[in-house]
């Protein structure tokens, strides 16, 4: 009877504005869809350098962004909506963690490079920079990634990742010379550096 | 965490004699945002042309790093972020309107056994008390003063169903109507009679109400008529004849087969 009940009431409340709501619904739904062709590039990129992974990376970003769905009302500025889906993409990955431990030796450098048959020079870079990207601790990439690619401040990363400024600058600054360190001990690659 | 390996090449960097105590700071610095646009950061550049060209080594490094980290996004992500977020809401609506429906339906399967009981419930066991219950309940419409006349044509249009027909009239018909005769599609007469109305209802053969011959109460008498498929039930008052109406019936009444 509890559930009637509780169902009596939110069709009470449909009932008193039908229109203002489901305006209110087809404003989420444009809402969500401007937000998912923005940003699912950047989520989805964000995913694969937390997970070294395509497949999982991808069900990643489904899970937020349904997630983001059912929050979305919660979102009140625009402005801020990479960093909250980061967030929620965040949460996510921990509970996949807490699902299934995920044990960092099961993957190899060679599955997160990518076969591409077209192996231009630059190409064969970017793989080889990828691999060691990678073999960051995640530590260090994460706020790596978050700088280079989602173009955050210091003071951003640290409110992301619950850490203080001083702990992200140390840790940007040991990501790049580890990268660096890499890549003088490669000859072959100091181009990267010069060019 | 990781922090002894990382102390290791940090502690080089220190060893260094080359380096500058203010060289280590400006180097953590700038490695920790190639662009950064902070005062002191800036006018370390313009007083050491090394670090101008250490900021710029670095920017470059770090477009290559973004082209790195820029792996190719899956062309179909988009729409399926958009189709299974369509699904989903869909579901949603779906699960709600099959709640509704369950619950529509429900009510409408309780409304239908209600009126079924109500209307088509066998409440009584032969006849003869039926009928005498449905005259009584129909007492105040038909009235032997009224001027409604049924013709024949109209009445064996009706009797049609019950695979019978009257070759002449009874008498003056003022209603001839399908009713309900305790749940039985049935045809209810009423003639003009001596001082009331006279019933004559045409009942299919059903076994859940037995056969009454005669019946009556202090008011109301009857008689019931077997035919093949039909019984056919004369009511009147007192005054009435049944045996003159049942003989007047069964000499006009003809069954098809």
């Amino acid at each position: 009877m509890k559930i009637f009940g509780n169902k009596k009431t939110s069709t009470q409340v449909l009932d008193t504005d039908p229109s203002k709501n489901s305006s209110s619904m087809a404003t989420k739904q444009v809402r969500y869809e401007a937000l998912v062709k923005a940003l699912h590039g950047d989520l989805y990129r964000f995913a694969y350098w937390l997970t070294h992974d395509k497949q999982v990376s991808e069900d990643l970003v489904q899970e937020t962004f349904l997630r983001a769905w059912r929050a979305l009302d919660s979102l009140k500025d625009e402005k801020a909506a990479k960093s909250w889906l980061i967030t929620i993409l965040r949460r996510e990955n921990a509970r996949r963690f807490e699902r299934k431990r995920f044990d960092m030796s099961e993957y190899e450098e060679a599955s997160i490079m990518d076969t591409q048959s077209t192996t231009t020079e630059q190409v064969i870079e970017n793989q080889w920079l990828r691999g060691k990207i990678a073999q960051l601790p995640p530590e260090y990439s994460e706020p790596l990634v978050l700088q280079v690619l989602g173009g955050y401040s210091g003071e951003d990363i640290a409110s992301m990742l619950n850490l203080n400024k001083n702990t992200v600058m140390t840790r940007l600054f040991r990501a790049r010379n580890q990268l660096k360190d890499a890549l003088e001990k490669e000859p072959g690659k100091m181009r990267l550096l010069h060019e | 965490m990781n922090n002894n390996h990382t102390n290791d090449s940090d502690m080089s960097k220190i060893d260094n004699p080359t380096n500058s105590m203010d060289d280590l700071q400006y180097r953590r610095s700038i490695y920790a945002d190639p662009t950064s646009q902070a005062e002191d950061i800036i006018a370390a550049q313009n007083a050491d042309p090394a670090k101008k060209r250490l900021a710029h080594e670095l920017y470059l490094f770090d477009e290559q790093l973004k082209e790195a980290m820029s792996i190719p996004v899956p062309d179909d992500l988009c729409n399926k972020l958009l189709l299974r977020q369509t699904l989903a809401s869909h579901q949603q609506e779906k699960r709600k309107s099959r709640v509704h429906l369950a619950l529509a339906a429900s009510v409408a399967i309780v409304a239908g056994l209600v009126v079924n009981y109500l209307q088509f419930s066998n409440s009584y066991t032969n006849l003869g008390d039926y009928a005498l219950a449905h005259v009584y309940h129909e007492e105040d419409k038909f009235f032997n003063s009224d001027n409604n006349r049924v013709n024949l044509a109209t009445l064996n249009k009706k009797m049609a169903s019950f695979n019978g027909s009257f070759n002449q009239s009874l008498g003056q018909l003022i209603s001839a109507d399908y009713c309900r005769f305790d749940g039985m599609k049935s045809l209810h007469l009423v003639y003009q009679g001596l001082t009331d109305t006279v019933a004559v209802f045409i009942v299919p053969k059903k076994e859940h109400l037995a056969f009454t011959d005669k019946f009556s109460d202090n008011k109301l008498q009857g008689e019931s008529l077997g035919f093949k498929d039909a019984n056919v039930l004369v009511v009147a008052d007192k005054n009435e004849s049944l045996e003159v109406w049942q003989r007047a019936i069964s000499d006009n009444i003809t069954w098809s087969i």
